[in-house]
């Protein structure tokens, strides 16, 4: 089925390549971004919404 | 250090959300009247003001910038005041923001009934509306980002990106796709042609999909329901990877709304290998939201709150997995044009934006109020024939879409079309109409019990306008060690985290836009194609004020089934003098590319008078307004000008003989109809649309003429 699907924009091969490329590019990027942020940094960012009334003492 | 006191500003929150219930049930309630016409033509009440063309627009501008525009503001001041730990910014700039959003809404519910439109879809409002919404979309980025610079809170939560993203695209993409040359204070021209201007607005059209029902939304999701179920979100991570990823894809995504038309093929393929990229952070965003239920799944049994965000998420993960597949060709050679696609956006917008509004305002509407939600049962009874409301309403539409696009597809074993008459597929789809309409009514009876409830919630409660809470002042940056992710620094500087998601956005713009606005061996042009003449595009213009443009499309896809039924297929060629382009996105009724010369003008006449006359059982209302109206011809030479500085190639001085060419051929039509004993003055209204309908498509066909 999938082969219907890449002979229908035949001649346009060069532009999904080109997609595909910048989306990995792009998927990579944020990737090792992600594997870069420290635990608690995200432990603390993700108890934000729960802690709108809580006096944080370390408001750095 | 001590612990500064101030005050939440809870009366705006309280206001934007009066506002998301009161015009959520009359956008609502416009959608109904305008489905009823979809099986009852004469629920127009015979009056050009309420008749589908000029009312379906108001019902998307109604639900898409008064119901969910005012939910977002709701969820966004509720939440950034929270999550930055700071009042607003400034308590003018909000009350500005919120009554000159107001004021907008009405003067679209003024403007559009009269006819008064672009014609560009979720972008109708004319030219002075448009630079109201710029400034008062302005106010509110200050107010935001005024409220961001005095925080006492360093890092910016995941929602708060989304709020971001939200505020730079749609400023981009509201200016991009307004780039009007007015002819007079209600009337402009797109500046914009033919397949260049389908290409801007459908960039923008499925965009204002993705950052006004999509992205504020979301980051609603990851404040509230976190709240909600008293749980931070699943991931953090997965949060940061959806935000860039779907900011990131969504842009290119665009042409997709545009297959098999005379957009350039690599324009289309990008756009449909984008989209199926986006089912990632779409589902991700989906799946990170289920996922911050884990082990409060026993919860979502008894707390109604919880059981709309179910809903809501589930919805979201349908219609973003839907979205993807219909983007494929031969999906959309289906789909397109159908009911399929009213299916899928009320998936999305009855069940994500609409549910997760409705699980906030339960939420919220309490807590402001400092009491309880006056109902559970009631609220319980609207979620339930929210559902089902839901339901009826889709299904009925698939199957509706199937089954006429199926019909129109089908041939005889000898060749020839089985279905010829248009006519006959809509007959064939009626009951489901009906039964959608139904499901429409039950969603809407939902929301006025909520109506009722809130208020009786409200009043039971006092409103803490002011609601006090404290926190500690940031201490000054030198004061704080240097941190090491760029990300994280990223984090807690809001303008370079803005420039970060513009230029995200943009980079899927520019490749994609650019090459079609400036390189023109992309839109070969056609010798034979001449710019209308001055009645036909006063003609023109009235096609786009009674929004024919809603149920016709003008645009003739490459299929055997279409080349049969409407002649041959579209050139981008046809369209470089059409500011705007008028290709439509729906066929309620037959295609017009091809209507010039298919009948007389005899037949035109007697179809807007009563089509009933002329198709038995067809569902178009009757335009016998336009058979009394007198044409307004003061127009003309400002129209003509405005044209040609477009690049519209009207011979200087053309503007003075404009009205007298006018004329001419208007008496010539009126002389052809009475020779069908058709007695009508040759000013008026219905001569000019007759005029523009025989000219459609007619430039190939002379063209085939000349060379034969």
């Amino acid at each position: 089925m999938f082969k219907q699907f890449t002979e229908n924009i035949s001649g346009h091969q060069a532009y999904l390549l080109f997609s595909l490329a910048i989306f990995l590019v792009f998927f990579i990027v944020v990737s090792i971004v992600l594997f870069r942020i420290r635990k608690p940094h995200v432990d603390h960012m993700s108890q934000l919404p729960l802690s709108d009334n809580q006096i944080d003492s370390t408001n750095s | 250090m001590q612990p500064e006191k101030f005050y939440y500003d809870n009366k705006i929150v309280r206001n934007f959300g009066i506002a998301t219930v009161i015009w959520g049930i009359i956008g609502m309630t416009v959608g109904l009247i305008a489905a009823i016409q979809l099986f009852h033509p004469g629920a127009n009440m015979n009056n050009q003001y309420t008749t589908f063309g000029r009312i379906r627009p108001l019902h998307t501008n109604a639900v898409i910038f008064a119901f969910v525009g005012n939910a977002i503001f709701m969820g966004v001041y509720y939440s950034l005041q929270r999550l930055l730990k700071a009042r607003m910014f400034s308590d003018a700039l909000s009350k500005i923001h919120f009554w000159g959003w107001q004021l907008i809404i009405v003067s679209a519910v003024i403007t559009l009934p009269l006819g008064l439109t672009t014609s560009h879809e979720y972008a109708e409002l004319e030219w002075p509306i448009d630079i109201a919404i710029t400034i008062i979309w302005v106010v509110f980025g200050i107010n935001m980002f005024g409220t961001i610079f005095k925080r006492r809170e360093r890092h910016l939560y995941v929602a708060i990106w989304f709020y971001i993203a939200t505020f730079v695209t749609i400023a981009v993409l509201h200016i991009v796709n307004s780039f009007e040359l007015p002819v007079s204070a209600f009337k402009s021209y797109m500046v914009y042609a033919g397949v260049q201007d389908a290409l801007v607005q459908w960039w923008y059209g499925h965009n204002a999909v993705a950052f006004f029902l999509t992205t504020p939304y979301l980051g609603m999701m990851y404040y509230f329901l976190p709240k909600m179920a008293n749980r931070p979100v699943y991931s953090y991570k997965l949060s940061i990877l959806h935000f860039w990823a779907l900011i990131f894809i969504y842009i290119w995504a665009g042409p997709h709304h545009l297959l098999y038309t005379t957009l350039p093929g690599w324009a289309q393929s990008l756009g449909v290998a984008f989209s199926i990229m986006l089912i990632a952070p779409s589902w991700g965003g989906m799946i990170n939201g289920l996922l911050t239920l884990r082990g409060a799944w026993d919860k979502v049994r008894d707390d109604v709150i919880l059981k709309f965000m179910v809903v809501a998420l589930t919805a979201y993960g349908m219609a973003t997995f839907e979205g993807p597949m219909l983007s494929l060709k031969q999906v959309n050679s289906i789909a397109h044009f159908s009911d399929w696609i009213i299916a899928h956006v009320h998936v999305g917008a009855l069940g994500w934006n609409g549910f997760l509004t409705f699980g906030i305002l339960y939420w919220l509407i309490p807590r402001i109020y400092k009491t309880e939600l006056f109902s559970k049962k009631l609220a319980s009874f609207h979620f339930w024939i929210g559902t089902l409301g839901i339901i009826f309403y889709a299904v009925p539409m698939y199957w509706a879409g199937f089954t006429q696009s199926l019909m129109l597809k089908e041939f005889t074993p000898e060749g020839m079309l089985k279905y010829p008459n248009f006519l006959e597929t809509t007959l064939q789809i009626l009951p489901m109409h009906i039964m959608r309409s139904v499901g429409g009514a039950m969603y809407l009876l939902g929301v006025i019990v909520m109506a009722y409830n809130l208020t009786k919630t409200a009043l039971q409660g006092n409103l803490l306008a002011d609601e006090p809470a404290q926190a500690m002042p940031l201490e000054p940056l030198h004061a704080v060690a240097r941190e090491a992710s760029w990300h994280r620094r990223l984090e807690r500087k809001p303008i370079q985290l803005m420039i970060a998601a513009l230029v995200v956005i943009l980079i899927g713009t520019f490749i994609e836009l650019m090459p079609t606005l400036t390189i023109s061996s992309n839109i070969p042009t056609i010798a034979s194609v001449k710019p209308y003449t001055s009645l036909e595009l006063q003609g023109r213009d009235l096609y786009i004020r009674e929004g024919c443009s809603n149920c016709h499309s003008q645009t003739v896809r490459p299929f055997r089934s279409e080349t049969e039924r409407y002649g041959e297929y579209s050139k981008a060629g046809e369209f470089v003098y059409d500011h705007p382009f008028l290709w439509g996105s729906k066929r309620t009724g037959p295609d017009l590319a091809r209507e010039g010369s298919k009948y007389g003008n005899a037949w035109h006449y007697n179809h807007l008078m009563d089509p009933r006359l002329m198709s038995p059982g067809s569902i178009m209302p009757g335009y016998d307004w336009l058979l009394t109206q007198p044409l307004d011809t003061t127009t003309t030479k400002a129209k003509i000008n405005a044209m040609r500085t477009l690049g519209v190639p009207y011979p200087v001085g053309y503007e003075n003989q404009a009205n007298a060419d006018l004329d001419k051929q208007a008496k010539a039509i009126a002389a052809d109809l009475a020779k069908d004993h058709i007695k009508v003055k040759s000013n008026k209204e219905v001569i000019a649309i007759i005029a523009y309908l025989q000219r459609l498509g007619m430039d190939i066909k002379a063209n085939k003429t000349a060379n034969k």
